[in-house]
């Protein structure tokens, strides 16, 4: 059974902690559809976050494939997006081009990809990729940081890239 | 001749960021060029590209961090500490990334082909270059006192930057 799967099934069986887990999990992305695909600020992309969840909430048990839930609640966020652009027309939705919108999903899923499977990957990999590309940290500091010598920093960095890639292409 | 007068915070400091990121790309390219013999040639172009852009940033944060700087100069006032602390800190980070992109072109050079090993050597001298010049710029800070850890920092980023260039040069003759 998959990660999605077992999550899926969980929160079908009312387990509480799997819908915490799926509201953690998700949270993120829908945000950033919300507001960088649809462009919604302030009150607006938080109401249409919470109506996101409540949606997911209460049609859980109509998705027929849990794999595809990633996807589903992308599907879901469009339409509670697109319905409140159209109900407060503080935008017209005109002004928010379909193919920018998928473009943004198409790149929040990407790194949505990204994020899960560096989480997979062993802890010392996930802190010296993090330390580099998220923290902009030079190879001497990771090195003192971690207690390795500095020179051999770029080829560690190298290795775990080269892991993360192979968990990427499956 | 340019009738363009010349813009004072697009200074040293800029420069630096912008030719050590110029060396960062070349390291990515020579990289890139070798990955058929060098398994680990695609996590060393990721590396190389994130440096560039990085320097890139660094660049233009300290030509609008050095111009307000001289507008705090012109104008003394209790900001103009703050805006010195921050014309430091810019330069001292350009001159560790620079020192980075030195190291990588080192690693570079010592696994490339053959026929671009001089390429990487001289992305560690540009790169040494940028850093050498960062450091100095922390050194001129009218903050910095010879004892200061950032000036420290930068010396021995500018140190490290020269040592991987000298070393590479050397290794290509």
């Amino acid at each position: 059974m998959s990660t999605e799967e077992e999550l899926v099934a969980r929160c079908l069986a009312g387990d509480q902690d799997a819908w915490n887990d799926l509201v953690r999990i998700y949270s993120r992305y829908v945000f950033a559809i919300c507001s960088q695909g649809y462009r919604l600020q302030g009150a607006d992309a938080e109401d249409a976050f919470q109506d996101v969840f409540v949606r997911v909430y209460g049609r859980l048990g109509t998705l027929r494939n849990p794999e595809a839930l990633r996807p589903w609640i992308a599907q879901l966020t469009r339409r509670v997006c697109l319905d409140r652009i159209a109900a407060g027309k503080r935008e017209e939705p005109s002004d928010v081009e379909a193919s920018d919108v998928e473009a943004t999903i198409e790149e929040l899923d990407e790194a949505f990809a990204v994020r899960e499977a560096l989480e997979e990957l062993p802890e010392e990999c996930q802190e010296v990729l993090d330390r580099f590309f998220c923290r902009d940290e030079s190879y001497r500091t990771i090195g003192e940081e971690l207690g390795l010598p500095s020179g051999t920093i770029a080829s560690r960095i190298s290795r775990c890239l080269a892991r993360l890639r192979q968990r990427l292409e499956g | 001749m340019s009738s363009q007068p010349p813009d004072p915070t697009r200074g040293a400091g800029f420069a630096a960021g912008r030719t050590a990121a110029a060396a960062a790309r070349l390291v990515a390219d020579v990289a890139r060029a070798s990955q058929d013999s060098w398994p680990d040639a695609p996590g060393v172009v990721a590396q190389a590209n994130a440096l560039s852009e990085r320097l890139e940033v660094l660049a233009e944060a300290d030509a609008d961090v050095f111009a307000a700087a001289l507008v705090a100069l012109a104008t003394p006032s209790a900001e103009l500490e703050r805006h010195m602390q921050r014309a430091a800190a810019l330069p001292l980070e350009i001159a560790e990334a620079s020192s980075d992109v030195a190291a990588l072109a080192a690693t570079v050079a010592e696994r490339c082909d053959g026929l671009v090993r001089a390429d990487a050597a001289g992305a560690a001298a540009l790169a040494a270059g940028a850093a050498a010049a960062a450091a100095h710029l922390v050194r001129a800070n009218l903050t910095v006192k010879p004892d200061d850890p950032r000036l420290q920092q930068a010396l021995r980023a500018a140190d490290d930057a020269r040592y991987s260039a000298s070393r590479t040069l050397e290794a290509d003759v």
